[in-house]
């Protein structure tokens, strides 16, 4: 847990020294376009994977971003975002739902009217109003990372089916809120329970399709950084991002942080509703990946996030200023919660590694900046590789991992630039 | 601006989309009615930005072509999602997209009649697969 003001004027500047200094945002995915549809003209995108053409709408609160589908809404980060700042902005972040009925409408979420209940296992169930959980109980925060499972899904070979997103699923924001663990403790768990179970108000449509519930383990729900959280980087949550209130599980996959959170369930035993399994399940290997093309012999829940690192200061393709300027390549490493070890960084398409420098360390869920002075050669282009390692000496793979829901990639990135 | 209204309340033609099987009207309707943006909304103010702003979602979604053949598609997949959840995949083959036809039938509970699912697949493969 950290201090929110521990990233206060954090380089934001310098982000934005660094974005002037090369082409702006959509040269990178092989060209903005503009297409003409039946509704209009809309500004599209085209992310670098067979059928990537996407557009840019905007959504309540959102400046444009990727959308990939309307309804349920999946909207993703435009990567030049990340080199604003190494908060993503409110305004930016990304947005995914799954049922029909998403988001839930202004009527239930008002939070005058709006109950948490606490249930199930547990001596003393409880209904808490968003503001009685603000008077009752500590309220803390945390810099954290939230990444979608299947952020990158898109790059997968051989491609699988779901969201086909690039590598903008994820974002770092300063959320504030209150412990589960606290909320959990005032309820008096009994001695048998086993896991919590966490529901939001976003809901299916249709009758036998199985609402959005997660589970996690009591001894994770206890954690003392997962928070009820009901600000996002100094405002009320977005619509679409939660409001008014949401799980954060730091260092965890987005799928765990339910959103327009309303019921907390306490069990005996081990949940097997849809969205535990068969959904967001990896393979049981040590790197959650099985052979391309095959099915892994036996899954698990998918849980942290592994190590991850980009290139933010320049993107692919981007064309350099003229020859013998020196620059700094700049972006950003993170991990599942034990933090950002090193960062290393190849400018010749990985012959020759250096270290990179880190930035101040915002907290070990949050993204890590890192640096490196470099001088570009005169001619031809330049293959950038970054390659982050955490404190539990876990670093990511040269070569892409497969598993069939395409989850978890993070593979060493590369971005070619040219001279 | 637009008049703020309730977002869970499905806009007219989404009611239609989602339940009139085929209807020429209707699809003259939905082929006209593509994704637009809305209103620039007004940065968050203090302490909940919701008061002013309007809950409204971006108004039409993306829908299959006009085509007597797609009526299998408009039936079944867009009570759940909008169409670009399909037009967005990659080109799947067949046996792709029957497993996905299958998982949304025996996993997401999406209710297909099996005498509907030859022809489900075989417009998917025909308009956003490979054989």
């Amino acid at each position: 847990m950290i201090r929110g003001e521990d990233l206060q004027g954090l380089d934001r500047r310098r982000f934005l020294t660094a974005a002037a200094t090369g082409m702006a945002g959509w040269a990178a995915f092989g060209g903005g376009v503009r297409a003409e549809t039946a509704g209009g003209t809309l500004d599209t995108v085209r992310l670098p994977f067979e059928n990537g053409e996407r557009p840019l709408v905007r959504y309540p609160q959102k400046r444009p971003l990727i959308r990939h589908t309307a309804r349920p809404p999946q909207l993703e980060t435009p990567f030049s975002v990340f080199r604003e700042g190494l908060l993503t902005p409110n305004d930016a972040f990304f947005v995914r739902y799954h049922l029909a009925g998403s988001p839930p409408p202004k009527s239930i979420l008002d939070p005058e009217t709006f109950r948490l209940q606490v249930r199930g296992s547990v001596q003393a169930p409880q209904t808490w109003s968003l503001a009685e959980l603000q008077r009752r109980f500590e309220p803390v925060e945390v810099v954290a990372v939230n990444q979608c499972s299947g952020n990158s899904r898109g790059f997968f070979q051989p491609r699988v089916p779901g969201g086909q997103s690039g590598n903008g699923n994820m974002g770092c924001a300063r959320w504030r809120g209150v412990r589960l663990a606290d909320v959990l403790k005032a309820a008096h768990l009994l001695p048998q329970s086993k896991q919590v179970l966490f529901d939001g108000l976003d809901r299916p449509l249709v009758a036998g399709v199985p609402d959005f519930v997660k589970a996690l383990e009591v001894d994770q729900a206890l954690d003392p950084d997962v928070l009820l959280a009901w600000e996002m980087n100094g405002e009320p949550l977005p619509w679409l991002n939660g409001y008014p209130l949401r799980l954060v599980v730091p260092g965890h996959f987005g799928t765990y942080w339910v959103k327009h959170l309303h019921s907390i369930q306490v069990v005996d035993a081990t949940f097997a509703g849809f969205w535990m399994n068969p959904a967001y399940r990896i393979p049981d290997d040590p790197c959650a990946h099985v052979a391309p093309g095959t099915t892994p012999k036996r899954t698990v829940p998918i849980e942290r996030f592994n190590v991850r690192s980009f290139l933010t200061s320049h993107l692919d393709g981007e064309r350099l200023p003229p020859a013998g300027q020196g620059l700094t390549l700049r972006g950003i490493a993170f991990d599942g919660g034990s933090g950002i070890r090193d960062v290393t960084v190849s400018t010749d398409g990985g012959r020759n590694w250096t270290t990179a420098e880190l930035g101040p360390d915002p907290g070990r869920y949050a993204f890590r900046e890192w640096s490196l002075a470099w001088r570009p050669p005169s001619s031809g282009t330049a293959e950038v590789l970054v390659r982050a390692t955490n404190r539990l000496g876990q670093s990511q793979p040269l070569d892409p991992l497969w598993n069939p829901a395409g989850y978890m990639r993070n593979v060493v990135e590369r971005t070619v630039l040219s001279l | 601006m637009t008049s703020p209204r309730n977002p869970w309340r499905p806009s007219r033609r989404t009611i239609l989309f989602a339940a009139v099987p085929f209807a020429a009207g209707v699809l003259t309707l939905l082929a006209t009615s593509g994704p637009a943006a809305t209103p620039s909304m007004a940065p968050a103010s203090r302490p909940n930005p919701h008061r002013e702003d309007p809950w409204v979602m971006p108004p039409g979604e993306p829908t299959p072509p006009a085509d007597e053949a797609a009526g299998p598609v408009r039936r079944h997949c867009a009570l759940c999602h909008s169409y670009d959840y399909i037009s967005t995949q990659p080109r799947l083959g067949r046996a792709g997209w029957a497993a996905s036809v299958e998982k949304m039938r025996a996993r997401y509970g999406a209710p297909i009649p099996t005498n509907d699912v030859p022809a489900l697949v075989n417009y998917l493969v025909r308009h956003h697969g490979k054989e």
